[in-house]
């Protein structure tokens, strides 16, 4: 191509600066909402509440994050939703993978519909299926148990999990499992030493979206769960809205500790999740 | 393949599966005959008593059924809108020949609000939503509100739908932008440069190259986001618990408070049954799509 003219060069520079102060501008905005819960956490609860609000604060304070992690009721908290969500995940990612393999090594009767159904359940009101889990946990005696919770999230994990990884391992070739099994390999050993492996992008996508998923639910725990020491944190950060004065602060800081583990694990391994989410989208 | 290897083949897969579909089948299929049922019902924690379709015309004859299928619909299409509007925007501009690390980093901030829980989005919402909040504080620096005419944007039935779909438009945008960028990075640079030498305008490669290329992920992320955002149940219990008077409430809130704190369970599980089929009636699209690229 010929040398652009001067006019041309100083076009595209001008709709590059324009593009570029416009997507900052926009992601200012996006974001101011994360920035002030950041600068709300690290105030004294009185100055949230000044008419005009401070833009800038005046105070600084560690103590809303210090009454949270002193707290050994909040800090139980983190360790339920911890627990509850790293077992949902390895129990679905397991479970998942099984019968993601059956969907996209074999032909069988009723594929068609074991996969209609998949796609169903994703698309249930969860809301209707609390009314019967209610009453049946009820009756099983796994009211304000970690349990119930357990069972009932991979009504939602599963399903998902079952879907992305089928389109993966269907994108991976059979050789090497089959030449691991002509060396004597079983079935599932073969799974383990070649499939799995070579499928790790798509297991870590899969999972980061599990956990989430998992952290992030609200519902089934307001449902399910009533004592401080089976709380999750979701429920955790709203019961501070009831009592009677409001801690902003203390919530906001609470709010702080409980997102940022999982942004941080987004932002690095966010490649992975992208992928996953998108590759079954962009065939179409 | 013989007869018997056959056999064998879709035993082998039913093993593979069966954990899963067994799981699946108690979790989502009981539950739901178990609703159906009850919905014919009345039932609280003492009896049940049949009443045969009395709760679906007791329902049907009620003013807030009515009320809260519009606010429903509202929220719905209003975040729907939204999301596709901002993520498109945003989208093409992260699109464009910036550098690529900026481009990367940009993405990566732009997430972040779909990484929050809707409950901890929802409390960063009512926080500056409030009448000492930002917004308001906004507003008057602005001058466009007195100071001492503070809106109470959550607790007022005019503004409280509108502040909910307000903070889940900002939640959940960045589905769609993420999707539309792969879908535009999908789409051959040769396209466009075949239009360039053509000397078709910027205007006319988007309407007859980029939105046709993008159709499918754009039906796609509607008719999920459609389905999301119809059964959620999270941003309005946080932010108003569907008030004041009902003036935000949505199905999934109201079919939690019959259920849950009047304990009409059988009322409650006509309403489920009539948002199923509602929700129903949309995945349909769905499910065919998704079915026919599957299968």
């Amino acid at each position: 191509m010929a040398r652009e003219s001067w006019g041309m060069r100083t076009r595209r520079q001008v709709a590059h600066a324009a593009i570029y102060s416009l997507l900052v501008a926009v992601t200012a905005i996006m974001l101011f909402p994360v920035a002030w819960m950041l600068t709300v956490s690290v105030r004294p609860n009185v100055e949230v509440m000044k008419i005009p609000p401070q833009w800038i604060p005046t105070v600084f304070t560690w103590a809303p994050y210090l009454k949270v992690l002193s707290s050994p009721r909040y800090m139980w908290t983190f360790v339920n939703s911890y627990f509850i969500a790293g077992v949902v995940t390895a129990f679905s990612l397991f479970v998942g993978a099984l019968a993601a393999y059956a969907l996209a090594r074999f032909r069988f009767k009723g594929q068609r519909a074991v996969i209609m159904f998949l796609i169903i359940t994703q698309m249930f009101p969860l809301v209707l299926l609390c009314i019967p889990y209610f009453r049946v946990v009820v009756r099983l005696g796994l009211y304000d148990t970690l349990t119930a919770l357990i069972v009932v999230y991979t009504t939602f994990t599963l399903p998902f999990c079952i879907l992305m990884l089928r389109s993966y391992f269907a994108q991976i070739p059979k050789d090497m499992e089959e030449a691991a099994m002509v060396d004597g390999c079983s079935r599932l050993g073969a799974i383990a030493r070649t499939l799995i492996p070579m499928s790790f992008p798509a297991l870590v996508g899969a999972g980061l979206y599990t956990f989430l998923l998992a952290w992030n639910e609200f519902l089934f725990a307001v449902v399910l769960i009533e004592s401080w020491g089976k709380r999750v944190l979701t429920i955790a950060i709203y019961s501070l809205l009831a009592e009677f004065v409001t801690e902003w602060s203390m919530m906001m800081a609470f709010s702080v500790l409980a997102s940022a583990p999982l942004v941080v694990a987004f932002i690095f391994l966010q490649r992975y999740v992208v992928q996953g989410m998108t590759a079954g989208a962009i065939k179409s | 393949m013989t007869l018997r290897h056959r056999f064998r083949h879709e035993v082998q897969a039913y093993g593979f599966l069966g954990p899963a579909l067994l799981l699946l089948g108690l979790l989502m299929v009981y539950p739901l005959l178990q609703v159906l049922r009850m919905s014919l019902y009345e039932v609280n924690l003492r009896k049940e008593v049949w009443v045969g379709l009395g709760n679906y015309t007791a329902l049907l004859r009620t003013a807030l059924f009515w009320q809260v299928l519009w606010q429903t619909t509202l929220f719905t299409v209003g975040s729907v809108v939204m999301h596709l509007v901002i993520g498109m925007g945003l989208a093409l501009l992260l699109h464009t020949k910036i550098n690529l690390r900026i481009r990367n980093f940009l993405r990566g901030l732009l997430i972040i609000p779909w990484l929050f829980a809707p409950t901890v989005a929802g409390m960063i919402w009512v926080l500056m939503l409030a009448p000492f909040g930002v917004l308001n504080g906004l507003l008057t620096t602005l001058g466009l509100l007195d100071p001492n005419a503070t809106i109470n944007w959550l607790g007022s039935p005019q503004t409280s739908l509108l502040s909910v779909t307000a903070m889940n438009i900002w939640r959940a945008f960045p589905f769609f932008m993420v999707m539309l960028l792969a879908g535009l990075q999908a789409i051959p640079e040769d396209v466009y440069e075949a239009a360039d030498i053509d000397g078709t305008t910027a205007r006319q490669k988007f309407w007859y190259i980029t939105l046709p290329a993008l159709r499918g992920i754009i039906l796609t992320v509607i008719l999920l986001d459609s389905i999301w955002t119809f059964r959620a149940f999270d941003p309005v219990y946080v932010m108003t618990g569907g008030g004041p008077i009902n003036s935000s409430q949505v199905f999934a809130t109201v079919i939690y408070f019959d259920a849950f704190q009047k304990l009409q369970f059988g009322y409650a599980s006509a309403e489920a049954v009539i948002m199923f089929l509602i929700l129903f009636a949309f995945s349909v699209v769905y499910v065919r799509r998704a079915v026919r690229e599957i299968a």
